[in-house]
């Protein structure tokens, strides 16, 4: 098995790590990074919880091999509150309730900040389309869906 | 997930030759959303993998001159969704990837990976087909196009010879007079669907010039309803006219029946789709 050092930035941090080609992107960030934050559960693509952003851009880091993001700008849910300030996006998320068990949450605000990134004047069937590949088995979704737009109205007020 | 040599060529033609000398053993990748979970399941095995990612050139999706519309390998199928040209001249093509897969899935992967899985059941495939798309097949000796509808010899299997892959992928404009819609029955979104059917209607002073039906998810490959399209052929599309053409494209179908649905219940839907595809690209064209 070919090992390689390779190199990655992840939430504005420079990381060299021992790699081969045969490893994803989430097992690089939880078994190697310790950045548990991104969930492994279907591992199939389908459920969202591994997604992270990779050049901004809503990323399954379950599909997705880790040789072919080296050098790209990776972020995941460690870095998305600012000098100990959450984002409007998981402040939200805590004032709406939006979270249970808290498996979801992770993918839900890295896919939810890539949507708002592009529009933050969404309506809730945006919303919804936006978050359609991210599964939560608690909350039913309402409550979620609330939050995204409470942070976009939070964000439009200049909160981040 | 087992081990395997990974390569980034630079350049097409570095991909095509190491397809070439590692025939059989290579594989393509390219979104990798299809690709990766199969790795690591097993059920996709290989010794080296092509990722064309960093090849510069592939990621585009553009007007073709006047004459109609290219996108490259690379490029994804979120970047289609979002095209205003995809939305406002192939809006059957915008339907198609609207309704598929998840945003993040989208994000990652590529139209042109989606019609190289060779799934009968693909929306895209489906909606190309009716588009008249053609394929630039690249090689390790030389290049070639071809129309969608060749590309798809069986039940997950391309026509991608020994050192080729598919370049990228060209929509002919469609006539005046022309109307399209697409049509599809799924249990959740998120899911394939059960059954696609997407048709283009070519009419002149209310007779039909050309008809394409294209449906999917109901036979080994996606397929072209050729009997159907000829009896709408210099035809004024009555409602009989077209229920004829439907129960004919239905008769063309070779469905199976598996967890999402039975056969019956396939075909006899494929006969409701194609009508109501039928009726709908009808009344665009008119408009």
């Amino acid at each position: 098995m070919k090992k390689e050092i390779a190199n990655f930035r992840i939430n504005g941090r420079s990381y060299e790590v021992i790699i081969t080609p045969n490893l994803t992107l989430s097992e690089l960030l939880r078994d190697q990074l310790n950045l548990t934050g991104t969930k492994h559960a279907c591992q199939v693509g389908q459920c969202g919880s591994c997604t992270v952003l990779v050049e901004g851009r809503p990323t399954l880091a379950c599909s997705t091999l880790a040789i072919a993001v080296r050098d790209k700008e990776i972020l995941t849910i460690e870095g998305l509150s600012r000098g100990g300030w959450l984002h409007p996006l998981q402040q939200a998320f805590i004032d709406h309730g939006a979270i249970q068990c808290g498996f979801c949450t992770p993918g839900m605000i890295l896919m939810a900040k890539a949507f708002l990134d592009e529009n933050l004047h969404p309506t809730r069937e945006l919303v919804k389309e936006a978050l359609g590949g991210n599964l939560c088995r608690c909350t039913g979704y309402v409550k979620i869906i609330d939050a995204v737009m409470g942070a976009a109205e939070a964000m439009r007020k200049g909160g981040n | 997930m087992k081990d395997f040599e990974y390569i980034e060529p630079s350049t097409l033609k570095e991909a095509t030759q190491l397809l070439f000398d590692r025939a059989g053993k290579a594989q393509v990748l390219a979104g990798g959303v299809h690709l990766v979970p199969k790795m690591r399941k097993g059920e996709i095995k290989l010794e080296c993998l092509v990722n064309i990612q960093k090849i510069p050139g592939l990621d585009y999706v553009k007007p073709d001159g006047k004459r109609g519309l290219k996108f490259g390998a690379m490029a994804k199928l979120r970047s289609m969704e979002i095209s205003k040209t995809v939305q406002s001249d192939y809006p059957v093509l915008y339907e198609a990837i609207h309704q598929i897969t998840s945003v993040q899935a989208k994000y990652m992967g590529t139209a042109v990976g989606n019609l190289c899985v060779a799934t009968p059941a693909s929306d895209v495939a489906t909606a190309l087909m009716a588009l008249g798309a053609q394929l630039k097949i690249a090689g390790a000796r030389r290049e070639r196009t071809e129309p969608i509808e060749k590309f798809y010899p069986g039940y997950h299997r391309t026509s991608l010879k020994r050192g080729e892959m598919v370049a990228g992928v060209f929509l002919p404009k469609s006539r005046p007079g022309t109307g399209t819609s697409f049509l599809n029955l799924v249990r959740t979104h998120s899911d394939i669907a059960k059954i696609s059917v997407a048709v283009a209607v070519t009419l002149e002073d209310s007779i039909c010039r050309e008809a394409r039906i294209a449906i999917g998810g109901a036979a080994p490959t996606v397929l072209r309803a050729g009997k159907a399209e000829a009896l709408l052929k210099g035809q004024k599309m009555t409602p009989l006219v077209i229920r004829e053409a439907a129960e004919i494209g239905a008769a063309e179908t070779r469905p199976i029946t598996d967890l999402r649905s039975t056969a019956e219940y396939r075909k006899e839907m494929a006969r409701v789709l194609v009508r109501r595809a039928l009726e709908k690209a009808m009344e665009k064209a008119e408009a």
